[in-house]
């Protein structure tokens, strides 16, 4: 036996071989998952349906599954199957025209993305015909699944909420305010920011130089979606009429983005450099580990469950500025919307009606997990816990500063809160002044609208 | 007597039924179908599920497709020229390099000497070797995530043991530190590499072993002349298939937040090029950009296989049997 050094060989060809497959391999992906609210369908009634045919449901498996589906099935007489909500999935479908015939999806973010790329169909025509949802039943938050190709909150209907939240509403944990001797938020008049960042500094509890507990937390669904509201309740606006540019160099714009990075410098709470490790609040403020967190009214949903959470936990308004202008947003309005290319339109409306409005809404409603989307619904929010009942009224009284924020139909919010999120650590750390910071975001942030712009010619 | 008769009759059989031979099929054809009847699904696999996804994604790259509107226009290799115009791009490109250059040494030199250490008579090495394995064989998102909770600046037990200590603790999971804990997510995972060179190591014949230290050889000698240059097909393969997988690594993903939708926050110094790849698709929505992008790293990593197996030429030595056969 001899060792030798050969040139090519058989070996080399199959460890270049498998580079080969290895690149090949490149697109293998995995998929994250969210938080998905409780769903607790009721058996079927059996209503029946004109609608035939089989039924594809795209969404999460907590919210509209197998036992969902088995429930439509037999509620409307239909064949309903599920698919795990998945973008990947999703765009696969819709190339090989071949799409779910109902898909979940945000309305408040998601409308004109999908409206723009005429992929949404426009359920009007469903809507004047249904006998479940009347107009006047429709809760306002409904407006932001409308988009008339200018502007969100008109125009016509691509879907519906299952359910919503106000999303910076603010819950908090009783026993920590008392704790630190720190009045609790009123349930009429909301906090200003300012007072909230200050509470925050006097809430959060450190074990030398690492944070117990959280004093504040104001991240809500996405960076832009708040600089987007805080530039309101300033008076400004962030995005353009035609929604086509953004400029974070007003004085409101720069208001918000200061009194985050105060917030981010303070070091209260959860931040792209301290990121919480549940990845949402929930767990968090289970553990009583989050004094304020502003979540919206579906967080309550947990602490029915939970009687150390509902014990302590307390509800109160979204926070403003010193400018007196009151806002509250929806960020979210979770739902469902019908695929253009859809193969049975009818089938899939009759299994929308029966999940938005059916028996599962009024199930959903006293569940908790969020405000029901149809106003005759809202009477079955649970109360039946102080802490539920607290909730309730200050979600009612709240309703009325609800208002649609338009979002651009040029790029997704992943995109612009990605671009927020790279920039964001230089300048919490004072690399760049904020200033800088928002001249970045205006060159990164409107190259992206332009060119996203440009592929919608 | 037996093969002398047989012999016979393979002589004999061309004279015995020509026109009928004539007739039949040529043996070669015969075993062509048979050969390609039995690779059939391999070939039918290949196709649709490489051939064709490769060929789609060629396709995409060539347009400006966002993965939902039909209106996608033909923009020729604009794609491809912007790739070199994106500051992202290339820095992510640079990082992978770098990642790939620390960690693919390391998981080989640190498999390579648990794999020397646990090929001595020890007593209990089989359970240390199932031990060390261990990690290797936990799911990707569950390590992760288990890093992920021990490196929590405020409630992971790394800090907890700096706390003990006395010390500060630290912020490992954003910039710059981050990347360390990238590195020792993967290096966690080298009892991968420790198994290969084991296999290695024990196909080596120990008379080889024997003669050098009858010979006076030390251990370091025999090691270094011997074991390493008689491994070195293990250690190429080891690089290749490493060096592949650093470039295609999107453990910083999975480090960061576990969703597709979530490549947009992972932080810069884990920005490497598969997680650019996977904000554009799912982030940014530009499918035919980030098809470019698969397209380019396939071109990378093609010409890094090229380039380590023309540089291990010389290096690498392989296992000839006395009749010439590798």
């Amino acid at each position: 036996m001899t060792t030798t050094n050969p040139g090519f060989s058989r070996r080399r060809f199959l460890a270049l071989g498998g580079a080969v497959a290895g690149s090949a391999a490149s697109g293998a992906l995995a998929v994250g998952c969210s938080p998905a609210s409780s769903t607790n369908t009721p058996a079927a009634t059996g209503t029946g349906s004109s609608a035939k045919g089989v039924v594809t449901v795209m969404s999460q498996s907590g919210e509209f599954g197998p036992k969902e589906a088995k429930a439509a099935s037999q509620a409307l007489g239909l064949t309903v199957k599920t698919v795990e909500y998945d973008l990947t999935k999703l765009t696969a479908m819709l190339a090989s025209g071949n799409p779910p015939d109902v898909v979940r999806g945000m309305g408040a973010t998601e409308t004109p993305y999908l409206v723009a790329r005429q992929v949404a169909e426009n359920l009007d025509p469903y809507f004047a015909k249904s006998t479940l949802i009347k107009a006047d039943d429709i809760d306002p938050v409904n407006d932001v699944w409308r988009y008339d190709g200018e502007k969100q909150g008109s125009g016509p209907r691509y879907g519906f909420a299952k359910d919503y939240s106000q999303d910076c509403t603010i819950w908090y944990n009783g026993a920590l305010f008392d704790a630190a001797k720190v009045t609790r938020p009123s349930a009429t008049t909301p906090l200003l920011l300012d007072e909230l960042l200050d509470e925050g500094r006097r809430l959060v509890k450190r074990q030398g130089a690492k944070v117990s507990v959280y004093g504040l937390n104001p991240n809500g669904l996405g960076l832009f979606g708040q600089l987007t509201w805080m530039t309101d309740l300033a008076g400004g606006k962030l995005t353009a009429d035609d929604l086509a540019s953004v400029d974070f160099s007003t004085p409101e714009a720069q208001r918000a983005l200061t009194w985050y990075l105060e917030y981010a410098k303070a070091g209260i709470g959860p931040t792209v450099l301290n990121p919480d490790p549940n990845g949402w609040d929930g767990p968090t403020f289970q553990a009583g580990r989050m004094a304020t967190t502003l979540s919206g009214y579906w967080l309550g949903g947990l602490f029915a469950g939970d009687p150390k959470s509902a014990k302590v936990a307390g509800f109160a308004p979204a926070p403003q500025f010193d400018t007196g202008r009151r806002v509250s947003p929806c960020f979210g309005a979770t739902g469902l919307w019908m695929p253009k290319a859809g193969k049975n339109k009818d089938a899939a409306w009759a299994v929308m009606e029966w999940y938005l409005a059916g028996d599962p809404a009024k199930a959903r409603a006293s569940g908790g997990w969020g405000i029901p989307p149809l106003k005759s619904l809202q009477k079955l929010m649970p109360q039946k816990l102080p802490y539920q009942k607290q909730a309730y009224d200050v979600q009612m009284a709240e309703k009325e500063h609800f208002s649609v924020t338009s979002y651009t139909p040029y790029v997704r919010q992943d995109a612009i809160n990605a671009v927020i999120t790279r920039e964001l650590p230089k300048a919490i750390k004072g690399s760049t002044s904020v200033g800088q910071f928002a001249d970045t975001l205006n060159t990164q942030i409107n190259a992206q609208l332009a060119d996203g712009k440009k592929r919608l010619r | 007597m037996t093969s002398a008769l047989t012999e016979v009759r393979r002589r004999e059989a061309p004279a015995e039924a020509p026109s009928a031979d004539r007739r039949k099929k040529p043996p070669s054809l015969r075993k062509a179908r048979t050969f390609y009847l039995f690779v059939a699904p391999w070939i039918i696999g290949f196709v649709a599920l490489t051939v064709f996804p490769l060929g789609y994604a060629f396709w995409l790259s060539l347009t400006d497709s966002d993965g939902l509107s039909p209106r996608t226009h033909f923009v020729g290799f604009d794609n491809y020229v912007e790739i070199f115009k994106d500051p992202l791009t290339l820095s992510s490109l640079g990082k992978t390099g770098l990642f790939a250059l620390v960690t693919v040494p390391l998981s080989i030199l640190a498999g390579l000497l648990l794999a020397v250490m646990l090929n001595q008579p020890i007593k209990g090495r089989g359970l240390l070797r199932g031990l060390i394995y261990l990690p290797a064989v936990v799911p990707p998102v569950g390590a992760a995530l288990t890093f992920r909770l021990i490196f929590d600046r405020d409630a992971g037990a790394a800090n907890g043991v700096l706390s003990g200590l006395g010390a500060n603790p630290i912020t490992w999971l954003v910039d710059p530190n981050v990347r360390y804990v990238l590195y020792a997510l993967v290096l966690w995972g080298c009892g991968g590499s420790m198994i290969i060179s084991l296999a290695g190591l024990q196909d080596i014949p120990r008379e080889l072993l024997e003669a050098a230290q009858v010979d006076g050889a030390s251990y370091w000698q025999s090691f270094t002349r011997i074991t390493v240059p008689l491994l070195s097909p293990v250690i190429l393969f080891q690089v290749i298939t490493g060096v592949i997988g650093s470039l295609q690594s999107f453990a910083p993903l999975l480090l960061s937040s576990g969703s597709l939708s979530g490549a947009g926050t992972v932080p810069q110094g884990n920005y490497l090029y598969m997680i650019h790849v996977f904000a554009q698709y799912f982030s940014a929505s530009r499918f035919g950009y980030a098809s470019a992008m698969l397209w380019m790293l396939f071109a990378v990593i093609l010409l890094v296989t090229l380039v380590i197996i023309k540089v291990s030429a010389r290096t690498v030595f392989y296992t000839v049997e006395p009749g010439g056969q590798k």
